[in-house]
């Protein structure tokens, strides 16, 4: 059993040790070894359009949860208060929002936006008063848009079931003693919430963060990450890609570990 | 332009001249001619612009980035950045397998690119649809219509218009591995063949319904640009037989020649002499039988974001001093006697590069047609999905 | 003034879910609407999409059958192998790991998510190529093996793709599961193979059923893994999709079999919901 343990370990983490091997290569291709060098983070970090990637994959992932994560909220504590069948239709199109694949959501997304500015584009021309007339197109607010469609319906569900098993009890505990709906939601709902809110957010940005298929469509002129990564797959993956890849694991491995650290320190402090 | 004309730094009496007579001719603009000589920084001083200290003179008009859409492997990225240390415009690459992929992006709205590179066929499609713009002559003063060869340049004008410059020629042949494959190959009948059998699991197509599907057609001993639907399902059911066989079906065919995972492919010229010159075993020949010839050209697309760069970009491209360059790292035949005046001897003897006109004689140039045929499009993407 | 109270409490309903709605409405009603409007539509002569009404496109879907059948059987096999990979993880994780160092483990199926899935397949590709794995297996005298490219590459991506989504829903299932019940039956002389049998495995299926379900939905939609490890021969509904915008440009035809697709999809996830109620004996079943 541990053997079979430690080969599912090893197969997780082989790519991963092969990916951070070769942002030490030498040599331009992702593919021979050809000696240890850190030169490719210096040149990763230098780029300019593989460091906008990852600040436009940070600003849309940063965005997306933490909309999706207020609304998501919103939605889960509305719906509590919502009758039977509105609460099951919205449930339904939360369950949709989930369950239709990435690639439908970008290709829909992208079709029905591509038919939707073709029709307010020469309206807005049309009754612009000044020279330059805005126009809509793709970019930060259709990809921010997709993916807040998903995680919006992630935050929505988790918070869900954290309020489903808090029990009406303590909420009509705190009414029961005078104190407003609002106050009652700040001091007794929020506290026994925010845990599953955060887990909601990390979800969202991590998700987000991760997506090609869906920015891929909705994108427009707009690069990700993921959308960089797969085209220098195309033309050719220099050991950039791999450094860029290993400082995002790193940064994400020391969020992880401040995060315990705080939660541990929390405890003690309890 | 040299590094030290934009730090401002003084200029000799004869540079001086030189760039004078150069702004006469009209081939430098004036805010070149005044970020040149100095006089830029001095006129920017009285006028209360400092911004010029340090940037590049024209660098506000051109942007800080900029992007073109191309094929694998057919540039130099020494070009681009050698464009971007003399303009401080970065380069962005992106890359595409197909002209259906780039029109389709097109199409779709916000590609983004500044550049893009279009094959000979696909032009007037192009010009019908409203997605690229006509090109402004005054801004590329290296281009030069008169060392041009008609016969590649002729499709990027459109009633007197031109729409698109020539990058360069080249055909749709075959590369394969001498030492793995015995079997002789001198046809696209050949080809697919040998795929089947020596060459079996080893061998790519291009992802990309004119060259696979043009050269299944060529095979069967019809026309490359056929669209009469009794040929397009014999080509079908040859590309479905053969389609176990495949190693992939993919435009970038060149790591896995390479590392030996594919030992034949449908090969362009710049692949074929890349790949030729790097692993003399892999061999590039022509189809005996027919195939294409083809010219890509460089048009700027109408949604482009910074229109400046791509014209900026372009012109630094038609410069015989940078194309003879980019021709000698990819290897693609030149349209331009300029050009070709330039190269050393060991390019233009090399066969793959300039073939005897006698093997070109069986190929033909695409047609627009194809590129917007939905039987085409739809026997390529049921090959793919089979 | 209960009438009013009533006002107000609707209005602050309506406030709270009003973003919610308005999101869903606009980024996935309205598209989906778009989608089967463009459905029963033509391709324009250049390609994208014209007005029309005809069911045609529908009718050339059984032209995709190899991709949906593709999918329809590399999904589940998929799933299941991820099952049967992640399951004993999970068990060890849940139950054997020395609690001491079970976060550490259970983190370390979680960190691999936090590289992008893109580069850790790119890194597939090297290791499935010629100069990785199979340079390795002639070394010892297998010559000749191939990989990249393959169906076989392609499931060994999607299982290594998805195993951590597998282990995580069973980990959590098998973990609440009480101790107490599995001494007791050790107690009462059951062997642990029987013990595993009558009590582990079936308070563990539901977390088996969700990670079966997740799997299987998101591999439906799968674009990536084929693409890059099938070398554009083993297509996914997802791949003709995708071909069908970026390469054929025929809108239409694309949008009706993304309806097809989300059809499919409604359709395994009720099956799934089916037996998970069976198994549950009862319908408060959570799949996603």
């Amino acid at each position: 059993m541990r053997a079979f343990i430690s080969a599912v370990y090893v197969f997780l983490y082989a790519p991963i040790a092969l990916v951070v091997l070769f942002s030490f290569n030498a040599g331009r291709n992702a593919s021979e070894f050809t000696g240890f060098s850190t030169m490719w983070y210096g040149k990763a970090l230098g780029n300019t359009f593989l460091v906008a990637a990852l600040q436009n994959s940070l600003i849309i992932a940063l965005t997306s949860a933490t909309l999706a994560a207020i609304f998501g909220t919103m939605a889960a504590i509305g719906m509590e208060r919502l009758g039977t069948r509105t609460r099951a239709v919205l449930d339904g199109l939360f369950a949709a929002a989930i369950v239709v694949p990435g690639v439908v959501i970008g290709i829909a997304t992208l079709v029905a936006l591509v038919e939707v500015f073709s029709f307010l584009n020469p309206l807005l021309n049309a009754i612009w008063p000044g020279a330059n007339p805005p126009q809509l197109g793709l970019g930060y607010g259709s990809i921010v848009a997709a993916h807040g469609l998903f995680s919006m319906a992630l935050v929505t569900m988790i918070v869900k079931a954290r309020i489903a098993s808090l029990g009406r009890d303590i909420v009509e505990a705190s009414s029961d003693l005078y104190a407003t709906p609002l106050t009652t939601f700040r001091l007794v709902v929020l506290p026994q919430i925010l845990p599953s809110v955060l887990a909601g957010f990390l979800l969202s940005f991590t998700f987000s963060f991760d997506d090609f298929i869906i920015a891929f469509f909705v994108a427009g002129s707009k690069t990700t990450l993921p959308i960089y990564v797969f085209a220098s797959i195309r033309r050719g993956v220099t050991p950039e890609i791999n450094a860029i890849a290993t400082l995002v694991l790193v940064a994400s491995l020391m969020m992880i570990l401040i995060a315990r650290i705080l939660m541990r320190e929390k405890k003690t402090t309890n | 332009m040299p590094k030290h004309y934009r730090e401002n730094a003084p200029i000799t009496a004869a540079q001086f001249m030189d760039e004078l007579m150069r702004l006469k001719r009209g081939s430098v603009s004036r805010r070149h001619f005044l970020g040149v000589t100095g006089l830029g920084l001095a006129s920017a001083v009285l006028a209360g612009q400092t911004g010029l200290l340090s940037s590049p003179a024209f660098a506000e008009d051109l942007g800080k980035q900029m992007s073109i859409a191309t094929w694998p492997n057919y540039h130099d990225p020494a070009t681009f950045e050698a464009f971007t240390a003399k303009t401080g415009v970065a380069v962005e690459v992106n890359v595409f397998g197909s002209n259906e992929e780039m029109l389709a992006k097109l199409q779709a709205g916000g590609t983004g690119w500044d550049l893009f590179v279009p094959t000979n066929y696909t032009i007037s499609t192009y010009v019908k649809l409203g997605l690229i713009d006509p090109l402004d002559m005054s801004k590329l003063t290296n281009y030069s219509p008169a060392t041009e060869t008609a016969r590649f340049t002729a499709e990027g004008t459109i009633s007197g218009t031109t729409y698109a410059v020539p990058k360069n020629w080249g055909t749709t042949g075959i590369a394969l591995n001498s030492k793995k494959i015995k079997t002789p190959v001198a046809s696209w009948k050949d080809f697919f063949e040998v795929a089947q059998n020596e060459a079996d699991t080893r061998t790519i197509v291009h992802d990309y319904q004119l060259t696979t599907i043009g050269s299944a057609l060529v095979s069967l001993g019809y026309s490359f640009n056929s669209v009469k639907p009794d040929e397009l399902a014999k080509a079908e059911a040859l590309l479905v037989k053969v389609k176990p066989h495949l190693y992939a079906i993919n435009s970038d065919y060149q790591p896995a020649m390479r590392a030996g995972d594919a030992w034949m492919t449908m090969c362009w010229t710049n692949d074929g002499a890349q790949l030729n010159r790097d692993v003399p075993e892999i061999k590039f020949v022509l189809g005996k039988d027919g195939g294409e010839i083809w010219s890509d050209f460089y048009a700027i697309p109408k949604s482009a974001a910074n229109k400046p760069a791509g014209y900026a970009l372009l012109n630094y491209l038609m410069d015989p001093a940078n194309a003879v360059k980019e021709h000698i790292a990819n290897g693609a035949p030149t349209t331009d006697s300029r050009v070709l005046s330039l190269l050393p001897k060991e390019i233009t003897s090399n066969t793959i590069v300039y073939p005897p006109d006698g093997q070109l004689t069986p190929l033909e140039f695409g047609a627009a047609v194809t590129l917007t045929d939905p039987a085409r499009a739809e026997v390529m993407a049921r090959f793919k999905s089979a | 003034m209960a009438l009013a109270t009533n006002t107000k409490r609707r209005m602050v309903t309506a406030s709270l879910v009003a973003p919610a709605v308005a999101w869903l409405f606009i980024f996935l009603v309205l598209p989906f609407i778009a989608m089967l409007v463009f459905s029963v539509g033509e391709r324009a002569p250049e390609g994208g999409y014209q007005p029309a009404f005809t069911f045609a496109q529908f009718a050339n879907l059984p032209s995709r059958a190899a991709a949906f059948w593709n999918t329809l059987f590399l999904a589940p096999v998929g799933a299941f192998i991820c099952l049967i990979v992640a399951y004993p993880v999970a068990y060890y994780l849940a139950v054997k790991a020395n609690p001491r160092y079970r976060l550490l483990l259970v983190s370390l199926v979680i960190v691999p998510f936090w590289t992008s899935l893109l580069v850790r397949t790119y890194a597939w590709m090297y290791l499935l190529g010629s100069r990785g794995i199979p340079n390795l297996l002639s070394m010892v005298g297998f010559d000749d093996v191939r990989i990249l490219n393959t169906h076989g590459a392609v499931l060994l991506g999607i299982v290594y793709g998805y195993l951590p989504l597998m282990i995580m829903p069973i980990y959590v299932s098998l973990e609440k599961l009480d101790r107490r019940l599995l001494e007791a039956s050790a107690d009462l002389g059951a062997k642990p193979v029987s013990t595993f049998f009558s009590i582990t495995l079936p308070l563990s299926l539901p977390g088996v059923m969700t990670g079966l379900s997740l799997v299987t939905i998101l591999l439906l939609g799968e674009y990536l893994i084929p693409q890059l490890l099938g070398g554009g021969k083993v297509f996914f509904i997802g791949n003709a999709l995708v071909d069908l915008f970026l390469q054929s440009r025929n809108w239409p035809f694309g949008s009706a079999i993304a309806v097809t697709l989300v059809i499919s999809v409604v359709f395994v996830l009720l099956i799934a919901m089916r037996i998970a109620w069976k198994i549950a004996g009862t319908r408060q079943v959570d799949l996603v």
